[in-house]
């Protein structure tokens, strides 16, 4: 899976979280992100896509090292950032940011938004000042909002407008990697599509790649070109994004496409596509699917599916599907 | 012409606070018949959700108060009511499903308490008669095991379950209208189909209306009968949904319907609606959406638009609709 040209590569990354259960001396770990890999290309926009619990927002911080994986590796231009101590890790935050979803949550209440949008700047000594005050001007200006806003606080804005300022901050200090975490979801239809306009815009002006996590494929599929499927901490497919519409081929994708509501009366959904088959016993081993499987043999109970190569640069993880 | 089972007359529910009086909910006509589903849809703050608490007059007061309008509900005005007599109506004639099923359900109540809860305050039944019953919805909304799980607390169910379990606490005493407020918006989108697939199944069964209020055009295409849209407390559009898609009439129902992306177009520059929704309290003058609006002339700044009929069950808040979209 060598890749020469990738911004990121995230190798068999795993994050295991174990919790003591009262009333039992085993320890069962919570397998949230089950062994990931996934590679982007500088410029390119990589789609993770599940729904909660998947594991996409820990893959999400643990690309920036917001949360300390329990194994694998994470190559930012080709250096592993899990080896790199404070100091050098530091030194490389500038050319990755986050966009986080809740833009009541993200920004501080106490720092005026120019504070905000330039504490980057400041921190990481790159400009100071009138200049920085100016930059400040701009990167607000290039996000849709004006200059004046820097003086004001954040709950002085709408939810959109909220989210257009963490924008601004995680792009003042130009980076190359930008990881956006559900970043339209507490929005309104209609501001959510402004601010896809906007990321749209901000990536072809600055040559941004993106790693853009969503629960709804309409708008990865929108804004991405190729999506990785994520189920319970695994990539079950991964393909470029108008094949993975033209042929899914995991169960849970085809799952997840039938349940998308169509904006079209003729294709309202299928009651029978979107059923949930349920066996009440998921083993351990095989495939995590199963219990939800309508296309469940023998074999997927014993052998975990590996993510394997399906033509045109598709691969998928089942057993039914190859 | 069958008679409606909800009208809802020239409603209006203000909200008066210290910085001003929020028109949360303005002159709002429509009717729900018996056994459809109509759904009222809108951004945050259009007012769809203080419609439905209005309805079954659930506004907190202060500072909210119903200031003017009608409720008819089988003929009788519900603001006509005392609370006594409005409280044979609420679980019984008209129940409710809410949004986050989490904080709408007692935690510290198993959920066959609550959903016998209904049936022994509304019919002259036992407890194990009532139990029975209970067992019986659970069985209903599709809950597996539900001779077990009806000694679940709601933190032990998922999401989707939680939703359920919700869904036949509200159905228990077969009411004839629901009023289900954004009831899959917490769920996953998988899970979400089952339930709006569930609640299609059950008022078409029990021939009870619904009152689907969303933000959600896709969850409305999926089992709406007809669609009122909703913005800054007013409705913009009301029309069966087919309508809606065929021949919509007003800007702002087109500025939402083209703001979301399709999965089988080429990924495009959405057309958006530019600018945001206006502060309740300082609302624009004359046609509280012409700010943002495509269509607006020196006309819209005047004076707010009536709905015009467009033809028999189609009416749109807009001067120009016959140019629009």
């Amino acid at each position: 899976m060598a890749e020469t040209h990738s911004l990121l590569q995230v190798i068999d990354l795993k994050k295991y979280y174990y919790k003591q259960r009262l009333f039992s001396s085993e320890k069962k770990p919570i397998r949230a992100v089950d062994g990931v890999s996934l590679a982007i290309r500088k410029g390119e926009t990589l789609g993770l896509v599940g729904e909660s619990g998947c594991g996409k927002t820990t893959i999400g911080k643990s690309v920036l090292r917001l949360i300390e994986p329990t194994s694998g590796q994470i190559l930012f231009a080709d250096q592993d950032i899990l080896q790199l101590n404070r100091a050098s890790l530091r030194k490389l935050r500038p050319r990755m940011q986050f966009i986080f979803q809740d833009p009541y949550e993200s920004l501080n209440p106490r720092m005026k938004v120019g504070e905000i949008v330039g504490e980057g700047l400041e921190v990481h000594h790159i400009v100071r000042g009138k200049e920085k005050n100016q930059r400040v001007s701009d990167i607000l200006g290039k996000v849709g909002l004006h200059p004046q806003d820097a003086d004001r606080y954040p709950h002085e804005f709408s939810g959109g407008q909220r989210q257009r300022i963490g924008i601004a901050r995680a792009i003042s200090l130009h980076p190359d990697l930008i990881v956006a975490d559900e970043p339209v979801s507490a929005l309104d239809v209609s501001i959510q599509a402004q601010i896809l306009n906007l990321l749209m815009d901000l990536r072809d002006q600055f040559g941004l790649t993106y790693l853009f996590i969503s629960h709804d494929l309409r708008i990865v599929k929108h804004i991405s070109d190729r999506i990785a499927v994520m189920y319970m901490g695994k990539i079950v497919e991964m393909a470029d994004g108008e094949e993975l519409f033209r042929r899914p081929l995991h169960p849970y994708t085809r799952l997840l496409l039938a349940a998308i509501p169509k904006l079209n009366l003729q294709k309202r959904i299928d009651p029978a596509a979107v059923r949930e088959e349920s066996r009440l016993l998921s083993s351990e081993q095989g495939c995590s699917f199963q219990p939800r499987c309508p296309h469940f043999k023998e074999r997927c109970k014993v052998e975990e599916p590996q993510l394997l190569d399906a033509g045109g640069d598709h691969r998928v993880a089942c057993h039914f599907a190859l | 012409m069958q008679k409606p089972l909800l009208e809802i007359r020239s409603l209006s529910t203000h909200f008066f606070t210290e910085e001003g009086v929020i028109r949360a909910v303005e002159d709002v006509n429509f009717e729900i018949y018996p056994g459809e589903i109509l759904s009222l849809v809108g951004e945050s703050g259009c007012g769809k959700s203080v419609t439905g608490l209005s309805i079954l007059r659930l506004i907190a007061s202060p500072p909210g108060k119903i200031v003017s309008g009608q409720i008819l509900f089988d003929g009788r005005n519900l603001l006509d009511l005392e609370e006594r007599e409005m409280e044979k109506v609420r679980g019984n004639d008209i129940s409710m499903i809410f949004q986050e099923p989490m904080t709408s359900l007692n935690p510290v109540f198993t959920i066959g308490d609550q959903i016998m809860e209904a049936v022994l305050l509304h019919q002259k039944v036992d407890k194990g008669t009532a139990r029975k019953k209970a067992i019986e919805m659970l069985d209903r909304v599709r809950i597996p095991s539900p001779e077990t799980t009806i000694d679940a607390y709601p933190h032990q169910l998922s999401g989707g379950m939680r939703q359920r379990a919700m869904i036949a606490m509200a159905l228990s005493c077969q009411p004839k209208l629901l009023i289900a407020d954004e009831p899959t918006t917490a769920l996953d989108v998988t899970i979400q189909a089952q339930v709006l697939h569930l609640l299609r199944e059950i008022q078409r069964d029990m021939d009870m209306a619904v009152m689907l209020i969303t933000h959600d055009l896709g969850v409305v295409t999926e089992i709406a009968d007809r669609v009122a849209v909703m913005y800054a407390g007013r409705i913009m559009e009301y029309s069966p949904i087919q309508t809606l898609f065929q021949q919509v009439r007003n800007p702002y129902t087109k500025g939402l319907l083209d703001s979301i992306p399709s999965l089988e177009e080429k990924p495009r520059r959405l057309n958006v609606i530019p600018g945001q929704v206006p502060n309740p309290i300082d609302l624009p003058e004359g046609c509280t959406f012409h700010p943002r609006c495509y269509l607006s002339i020196e006309e819209c700044k005047k004076k707010e638009p009536p709905l015009f009929q467009v033809n028999e069950n189609h009416f749109s808040r807009c001067i120009r609709w016959k140019e629009c979209c």
